[in-house]
């Protein structure tokens, strides 16, 4: 298990579980952004990563 | 990167986040969600306010509730979240007006040199990617954790 400080560390937030937000996974909410994003991937792909 | 951010509530799959904006304008609910897209691990960003009594999403209202900062702090820490816990993922973003793109923009830059530890960030101009530099107005962004 990890320490608190190794938690504060990784800059993770602590998130509490509510289900009651499942219900905006199947909605089609921000959906013209999605569009732009699927868009974005269909002309110019995705960035390349150079490890230096 | 320590910001004062505002608490997140998630779903299990950590893809839907709501957090309570709070100000002047008083307590605005706000939701964010990454959202899958024609490719396998590459995934939309993207957040507004919640209508309380529609339940409906809005991202281009501009609520002014003075604590843009504070806001931009607590998505990225929503990419932190979702980025550890579904690995090797493409964060896509963009505003849903150019000021908003610009909003998000400044935000990078003000912490890009902490941000760029942990994540590859590229910015979109003129039709390509490049490593995000500042001062560049960029169309939109792509994230991937390191």
């Amino acid at each position: 298990m990890k320490s608190i400080k190794e938690l504060n560390d990784k800059k993770i937030p602590i998130v509490r579980i509510d289900n009651s937000l499942e219900k905006y996974l199947k909605m089609p909410i921000f959906q013209d952004k999605v569009d732009k994003a699927n868009e974005a991937l269909r002309t110019i792909g995705l960035p390349k990563i150079t490890t230096k | 990167m320590k910001l004062p951010h505002y608490e997140l509530i998630a779903e299990k799959t950590l893809r839907v986040y709501e957090f309570t904006s709070e100000g002047p304008k008083g307590q605005i609910p706000k939701l964010i969600k990454f959202s899958e897209t024609a490719l396998k691990g590459y995934y939309n960003l993207a957040f507004g306010d919640k209508n309380l009594k529609t339940g409906n999403i809005d991202d281009k209202v501009v609520s002014n509730n003075g604590d843009s900062e504070q806001v931009l702090a607590t998505v990225v820490s929503a990419v932190y979240m979702f980025t550890e816990t579904h690995s090797d993922v493409w964060v896509y973003a963009t505003g849903s007006t150019k000021a908003r793109t610009r909003l998000y923009r400044m935000g990078i830059t003000k912490y890009i040199d902490e941000v760029k530890n942990d994540f590859y960030v590229f910015g979109q101009l003129e039709g390509e990617w490049e490593e995000f530099q500042k001062d560049i107005d960029y169309n939109a962004f792509v994230v991937r954790r390191k």
